[in-house]
């Protein structure tokens, strides 16, 4: 195909802007109304005008962050930032060196483990959660943040799979030759496979981030103190005539994501791609 | 709604709901020094050694309110007090810092729970059961002889033939009709009050609210009369036992006899349904429950109902809105305080026609609860909780409660001096027009077969003539069998 | 041991004492409370400080899942010392400590690295999962909880099951439903997602990060503050019933209960707002390691972009994210959230104590967990439990990612 403008890239190109829109229309629309939402000034959704509030003010957001007496969302922020950052530092660590362990090795446990894992993962989770309730009174992590996040990173490992799935689209020729010319299996993986697989460890950074920002079940079950609380459950005990504050926490949560989105994604498609190595 | 929050809350903690029990890291040892004391107080046996009188000295206890409690600086000024007049104990009370709805018995077995808890009756009363609260010496607490059996009832259980009392009354919730004056024709007196005793006739009746609700509907087409939620069980049954329905039979200990369909309540479902018939679509789902506040301030509704503790809230939208129509904060909320009027649930016609010209009347039945004070059986300082409650519950602090909340004491005394509406509601609950709600554990079941119920009756208003499911009394009855054989399944199928 | 290797000698040694510390001063109890589940109950009134039945039981597996341990160490500890044997025997030098510890960073590379996460996912995924199998032959729940007494009751809550009859039908209606909206959420969702990252690779698009951005948005606000929002959005007062009043129309219940099908295509909708995000970034990150040569090939062979998109494209895909489809399965087949909070608290007829929008995960909250009858839950969830695993297992041995691992390669 050569690159000249014939109409039938026109039209291509057009119907794929198109798409685009329509998709940036419907994915943004429920983002915008939360955002409005949060900026109405009569603090709840009833005074709309239809899809816009009829009067917008900052008062919310500044409710948010200096009304602190009882919902004392800065810390709850911090809290969870601290927690979100913890798990998925040591969650991506662990899922990238398992995947690859996997991926890369062969040992004679390594199948069972790959089913044991499959099947694992398919139990519905909310039944265990007593256990993991008792499991930590037990080891005094009750109302600690740090109990999460070991929560939170021990339960990574058991996602590898789709990092595997990668993994194993790198080819292995590579690995061969570098061990030819000495180098160890340590290196390799940090010298050679590592950088080739930024997209899949960003991928990984930001669901591993995004799952502790967004989960509430479990900071509910481990954290009665409030100022120990996560966004997700501080919203959640929000009282119902408070929509307009709930609004702007939920706002001011996607921020991080959003920030770390932007930080990260030149390196999502960095992979191979423009990498000089072919197998 | 309060219920809605708390099966919501409880929900978020999914399973563990049931976990509980007696943790090897609570220490419940010193509690078996005082066995061999003789206690000072009326009740001997069980629980009593511990409530010994003497003070522990220098110790924290930590106190669970609720979050009105808290945002509105009551809470703040009650500890400040306490902490004061016991500080030559050196007893502190502080605030527990803990989600109003937590559960003790998942948490206080294991250590993190508070000292002492405030919640409703009934899910004190789930506790009691499971014996993570303590029975407590009333008949030493100031407040004994100002609240009324009827409140003291609400906390009652019978282990081996003995009664226990396990809590102390502070508040009296039940539904309560909310209205502004100012939004009332300017010639109700001469219109709206037929029985000429000056006060508007819908507010005392069903019949005249569901006519005006229609009239103001008509006049302008934005505009509505009495607006409420119907899915919500909290609220709605109260149309149901007016008429003989009730939850649970043996005055709400026997689960096994569900009576939501008994007497003849198919009556105050009919009401609910014509009531349905002058609002919009709206009440099948949560949509008024949520929207009342702003829309009773900007005069879309004229009535509504709501528990007691809600007042203040509603007091602010109308504020608010006032301070809109240019009015300066004071006179504005003075203004509020005047037209927002609080009271208790006009009465229902006997045939449950709303369309009656001269019904015979009967007094509208409503559920409600009791919330009060509870000392968790996991606490190391009973005596020093004991101080407290003793403290949070005397006529000042109710007086000081009532006024900074809008919430009906329990206290008689203090319940004369709030008059107003306290007066009115303390009247309903020894009139036996509040009926309580049932501290079994089994009342978890009634709320998706009620609430299901409730909002096809509602969706029935707005569904087109051969569609309709509920068309006659006899129907009606039919579906409120069929709630009540739900709960049954749902509480006795995999018992 | 004896071969010299002291600090390794002890190593283990160490290992195994300390093990065996654990047992005298605990973990025999615990080996006996798992078989008893306590003996005293307990009474706060009284000042009886009683057993607790369900930590017993917990404490009693973990100490079973440490015994186990003890055992595997011992056994390495014995082939090690075989394996040393046989070496001198065959006179070959025998590895310094030094180096043995090297091996782990080369050829025992898996074994240092594996370490960490498997005791991670023994001690939070599988124990509570151990437990709540154990759970299922207890009679645990309604009365029985903390501070009384739970017993084993073997297969009593199975048979209970088993002679329920109210149960087929619902479980049946349910089941045909839950399987129907897991295979076409996911097909949607990952279609939809995988659709999304190939129009975002197009060259004639500029500015990707931008329009990238706007699912990442989407993502990054909590799933159930998206599943309120929508909710309300539905409602009779919300903003798409406010516009259609607006315009003349009546509002129309789309959650209501009589909104069956309005309900479940929002459902998956809804579902597929939350999920798409997600696989479009990781189909995103995949797709950048597609060997872009065979494309140049099959151009010049003259291939359409369909065929490309069929023999290259797809195989592809399907291999590196095989493991994710399934998960997507399992994921929407226990979607709990979706119908809880978009259409929870209703019963409706012909469906004992469930929705016809529920699931069978949502079902059996209402029969089990809303009811306190734990056990109940835990056998339920083991049935359906076996049911999902054994065709996930199955899909999943015959992919090429599993059987063929290299393909790619």
């Amino acid at each position: 195909m050569r690159k000249k403008w014939s109409v039938g890239r026109i039209f291509d190109t057009g119907i794929t802007y198109l798409i685009l829109i329509v998709v940036a229309f419907v994915f943004f629309l429920p983002c915008l109304w939360l955002i409005l939402a949060s900026f109405s000034k009569s603090g709840t959704i009833y005074s709309f005008d239809g899809f816009f509030p009829k009067e917008y003010s900052l008062a919310s957001f500044q409710k948010l962050f200096t009304d602190t007496a009882l919902y004392n969302y800065p810390k709850w922020f911090m809290n969870t930032l601290f927690v979100a950052t913890a798990s998925c530092i040591l969650g991506t660590f662990l899922v990238i060196l398992t995947a690859y362990t996997m991926s890369r090795f062969e040992f004679k446990a390594r199948k069972p483990m790959m089913k044991t894992t499959m099947v694992l993962g398919m139990f519905p989770s909310f039944m265990g959660m007593t256990a993991v309730y008792l499991l930590m009174t037990q080891f005094n992590l009750i109302n600690h943040l740090w109990g999460l996040i070991l929560i939170y990173a021990a339960g990574a490992p058991m996602g590898y799979l789709t990092q595997k799935g990668f993994f194993d689209t790198i080819p292995k020729a590579i690995d061969e030759a570098a061990r030819i010319d000495g180098a160890t299996n340590f290196q390799v993986f940090t010298k050679i496979n590592l950088p080739l697989s930024k997209p899949i460890i960003v991928y990984t950074a930001l669901t591993s981030f995004t799952w502790p920002w967004s989960d509430f079940i479990l900071p509910k079950l481990l954290l009665k103190e409030k100022d120990l609380y996560t966004v997700a459950v501080g919203l959640m005990s929000l009282d119902e005539t408070e929509f307009a504050r709930f609004a702007a926490g939920s706002v001011f949560i996607a921020v991080p994501i959003v920030v770390l989105y932007f930080f990260l994604v030149k390196d999502m498609v960095n992979g191979m791609a423009q990498g000089a190595v072919k197998g | 709604m309060t219920r809605r929050r708390i099966a919501f809350a409880m929900a978020m903690a999914l399973c563990v709901g049931a976990l509980s029990g007696c943790g090897d890291t609570v220490e419940t040892a010193e509690n078996n020094e005082g066995t061999e004391q003789k206690a000072e107080s009326g009740q001997v046996s069980m629980g009593s050694s511990v409530f010994n009188g003497e003070l522990e000295k220098n110790v924290t206890i930590q106190v669970l309110e609720n979050d009105t409690a808290i945002s509105k600086g009551y809470f703040e000024e009650l500890i400040q007090a306490f902490n004061e007049a016991y500080a030559e104990y050196g007893i502190t009370a502080v605030d527990a810092n803990m989600d109003q709805y937590l559960d003790l018995a998942n948490d206080g077995p294991y250590g993190y729970g508070p000292d002492v808890l405030y919640q409703a009756n009934d899910i004190i009363m789930q506790y009691a059961t499971g014996k993570h609260i303590y029975p407590l010496p009333i008949e030493q607490l100031e407040c004994y002889d100002s609240i009324p059996q009827t409140a003291w009832d609400a906390y009652k259980t019978e282990v081996d033939g003995t009664a226990y009392y396990c809590g102390v009354p502070v508040n009296v919730q039940a539904p309560m009709l909310y209205y502004r004056t100012d939004l009332l024709p300017d010639d109700w007196e001469t219109t709206w009050d037929n029985d000429g005793d000056k006060v508007p006739d819908m507010v005392e009746n069903w019949n005249d609210m569901y006519a005006f609700s229609n009239s103001r509907h008509e006049a302008d087409n934005s505009k509505y009369g009495y607006m409420k939620s119907l899915y919500d069980v909290y609220f709605s049954s109260g149309f149901l036992f007016s008429y003989g329905g009730y939850v649970f039979g043996s005055n709400n200990t026997d689960p096994s006899d569900i009576g939501f369909s008994k007497g003849e309540a198919e009556k105050g479902a009919w009401v609910l349904q014509q009531l349905a018939g002058a609002m919009n679509e709206e009440c099948i789902d949560d949509t008024i429950t949520s929207n009342a506040y702003s829309k009773l301030a900007d005069g879309t509704y004229f009535a509504t109902i709501s528990t007691p503790d809600v007042y203040s809230t509603f007091i602010d939208e109308l504020k608010v809105q006032y301070e809109n129509e240019g009015m300066n904060a004071v006179q504005a909320e003075e203004t509020a305080k005047k037209n927002l009027v609080m009271t208790t649930l006009p009465q229902l016609p006997a045939s449950g026609d709303l369309t009656e010209e001269q019904p015979e009347l009967i007094d509208s039945k409503t559920m409600g609860g009791v919330n009060g004070y509870a000392v968790s059986a996991y606490t190391k300082y009973p005596n020093a909780c004991l101080a407290f409650i003793n403290f949070a519950t005397s006529y000042d602090m109710m007086v000081t409660r009532s006024e900074m909340l809008g919430i009906a004491p329990a206290r008689e005394d203090a319940a004369a001096t709030a008059g107003g509406t306290s007066e009115l509601l303390y009247k309903e609950l020894e009139t036996g027009n509040i009926i309580l709600m049932p501290s079994l554990q089994e009342v978890s079941q009634i709320w998706t077969p009620g609430q299901t119920f409730f909002t096809d009756l509602a969706k029935d208003a707005f569904r087109s003539e051969n569609e309709k499911k509920y068309k006659d009394l006899p129907s009606m009855k039919a579906g409120l069998e069929e709630v009540d054989q739900q709960i049954y399944d749902a509480i006795f199928t995999l018992k | 041991m004896c071969y010299g290797r002291p600090v390794k000698g002890i190593m283990l040694f160490l290992a195994q004492v300390s093990i065996l510390i654990y047992f005298i001063t605990r973990g025999w109890r615990d080996i006996q409370g798992f078989f008893t589940l306590g003996t005293t109950k307990g009474d706060a009134w009284l000042g009886i400080e009683g057993d607790n039945s369900v930590v017993m039981l917990l404490m009693g597996i973990f100490a079973w899942i440490i015994l186990a341990v003890f055992i595997a160490l011992y056994r390495v500890n014995l082939k090690d010392v075989y394996q040393m044997q046989k070496r001198k025997e065959q006179g070959k030098r025998l590895l310094t400590f030094k180096e043995e510890a090297a091996q782990f960073l080369d050829k025992k590379f898996y074994m240092t690295v594996l370490v960490l996460p498997v005791i991670g996912v023994c001690i939070f995924n599988i124990l509570p999962i151990l437990f709540m199998i154990l759970i299922a032959f207890t009679n645990y729940g309604g009365a029985v909880v903390p501070p009384e007494l739970v017993d084993w009751v073997g297969f009593e809550n199975f048979k209970k099951l088993v002679t329920l009859s109210q149960f087929a039908p619902t479980f049946f209606k349910i089941l045909g439903w839950n399987l129907v909206w897991a295979v076409i959420s996911t097909a949607l969702n990952y279609f939809a997602g995988l659709g999304l990252a190939l129009l975002l690779e197009k060259e004639c698009v500029k500015g990707k990060a931008f329009w990238r951005a706007f699912p990442v948005l989407a993502y990054a606000i909590p799933g159930f503050i998206t599943l309120m929002a929508f909710k309300f959005m539905f409602s009779y007062g919300g903003p798409v019933n406010q516009m259609i009043v607006a315009n003349g129309g009546t509002a129309i219940g789309f959650l209501d209960l009589d909104a069956k099908w309005s309900a479940r295509l929002i459902g998956l909708l809804v579902n597929c707002w939350i999920s798409v995000p997600s696989i479009m970034l990781l189909a995103t990150g995949n797709l950048a390691n597609r060997d872009m040569s065979l494309y140049e090939a099959a151009r010049i062979d003259g291939a359409s972009r369909w065929k490309q998109f069929e023999k290259l494209t797809m195989p592809f895909m399907l291999f590196s994210t095989m493991p994710v489809l399934l998960g997507q399965f399992t994921g929407n087949f226990n979607n709990f959230g979706i119908f809880y909070f978009l259409r929870g608290g209703l019963y409706l007829d012909d469906y004992f104590l469930a929705s016809d929008t529920d699931l069978l995960i949502n079902w059996l909250y209402n029969l089990s967990i809303d009811n306190n009858y734990y056990c109940i839950g835990a056998a339920i969830s083991l049935v359906i439990f076996l049911i999902t695993s054994v065709i996930s297992l199955a899909v999943y041995i015959k992919s090429p990612s599993y059987r063929e691992e290299d393909t790619f390669q």
